[in-house]
């Protein structure tokens, strides 16, 4: 497997359960840490996650990305934008605190 | 809140940028129409894809015969790829011709309507009206002003106005890869194709950063996703009344054969709010940058 300097990583998402699979399946997926269907983890490029991946590979959809994003930041990527900003305070004076922009 | 700014320092502080197929949820929308990718779409999505395709056919045909019979024509903006929030300096904003000719006789009209989102959820409001969020909005009181600076449409009687990007058609681009390799003649060595990150936008990564790419292919995440407006082009201002609370409601949990019995008391909050202001800006108005009102 050809790797440039930089470590690649696996994004690896769980699509279908195994539930009905044999055991050794649903093993190889909790050492992936795929515990839960469309739950995705970056395991850096190796031979054994990708032989990982080639035992689940009906069940997982795979990408081969730069950079790894933990939970926290991924669950940061999925938060909406508020859609609104606080123009204005009640008990401020238009004008007084104009500079007060607070992004919820 | 500190959701904003930490998805800011997380993302600036990575370079290059995550690639904004990361963004999957968020990225959908785009002002850029994309080309989808060779293969099926997958089916929670192909009806959101037909829907899209009319509406683009719909507004296409519309900015051909600006003087439509029908009553219901659609003006759409075509605004720069970011519709930022007014803090963030964007490129001046470009107006199409029918935008130019329309925009006018919308604002003319009496009564306007705006489907406001608020964290992506729609709102269908006009002036004078009070809703009532499903959820308790925190960090402000009764009596703060609000500036609702997300909208997919704004519309009166006859016109209305939409974002012009579609949501594209979100489908990972691994399932679509086909590589056959030759034996004659191509190698059999394995190689690794790494995603392509499409090139980072100078703005915050936001909701609305252009891609060029399909995102990863999540499906129930994918669903909904719509183009907004860019904010420049109203003004949509609404006062928190007030926060309500519904009755206690007591949800009693415990199992067969098991006599104690566990009661879990709850009474959620919401936040009322009174919209006073949906305002359409002027061509001057908004190819002038003033942002005073």
């Amino acid at each position: 497997m050809s790797l440039p300097t930089a470590t690649n990583y696996f994004r690896i998402t769980l699509l279908r359960s195994a539930i009905g699979l044999p055991k050794r399946t649903s093993g190889v997926l909790a050492a992936l840490g795929l515990h839960k269907r469309l739950r995705t983890v970056y395991h850096p490029v190796s031979q054994t996650v990708a032989g990982q991946v080639f035992a689940v590979k009906e069940l997982v959809d795979v990408q081969e990305v730069v950079q790894a994003l933990s939970a926290r930041e991924m669950r940061q990527l999925r938060q909406p934008e508020s859609g609104f900003y606080v123009e204005r305070r009640a008990g401020v004076r238009a004008g007084e605190g104009e500079g007060e922009e607070v992004e919820v | 809140m500190l959701s904003r700014t930490l998805k800011r320092a997380l993302l600036d502080s990575r370079l290059p940028l995550p690639p904004t197929f990361l963004l999957p949820w968020a990225a959908g929308l785009t002002t850029v129409s994309h080309t989808p990718e060779a293969g099926n779409v997958p089916p929670p999505l192909i009806d959101s894809a037909q829907h899209v395709s009319t509406d683009r056919q719909a507004m296409k045909s519309a900015s051909k015969q600006p003087k439509s019979a029908s009553p219901a024509h659609t003006a759409p903006a075509t605004a720069p790829k970011l519709p930022a929030p007014s803090s963030t300096g964007t490129s001046p904003i470009a107006l199409s011709q029918s935008v130019r000719d329309l925009l006018p006789l919308l604002q003319a009209q009496g009564s306007h309507y705006i489907t406001a989102h608020i964290f992506d959820r729609p709102y269908l409001l006009t002036q004078g009206d009070t809703v009532r969020l499903p959820f308790f909005m925190k960090d402000v009181a009764p009596g703060d002003i609000l500036r609702l600076n997300k909208a997919s449409n704004i519309g009166s009687r006859d016109y209305t106005l939409k974002a012009s990007a579609a949501a594209p058609k979100l489908k990972s681009s691994t399932t679509t890869t086909v590589e056959v390799l030759d034996p004659t003649s191509g190698s059999l060595a394995s190689h690794s194709r790494v995603m392509p990150t499409p090139s980072p936008d100078s703005e915050t990564p936001s909701s609305t950063a252009a891609r060029t790419m399909a995102p990863h292919f999540i499906p129930h995440i994918a669903k909904g996703k719509v183009s907004y407006l860019d904010d420049r082009l109203f003004v949509c201002r609404a006062v928190v009344m007030g926060v309500e609370a519904e009755p206690m409601r007591v949800k009693e949990k415990t199992k067969r054969r098991q006599r104690k019995v566990k009661s879990v008391k709850s009474k959620h909050r919401y936040t009322i709010l009174k919209v006073k202001e949906v305002r359409i800006r002027g061509v001057e108005e908004i190819e002038g940058g003033d942002e005073l009102d």
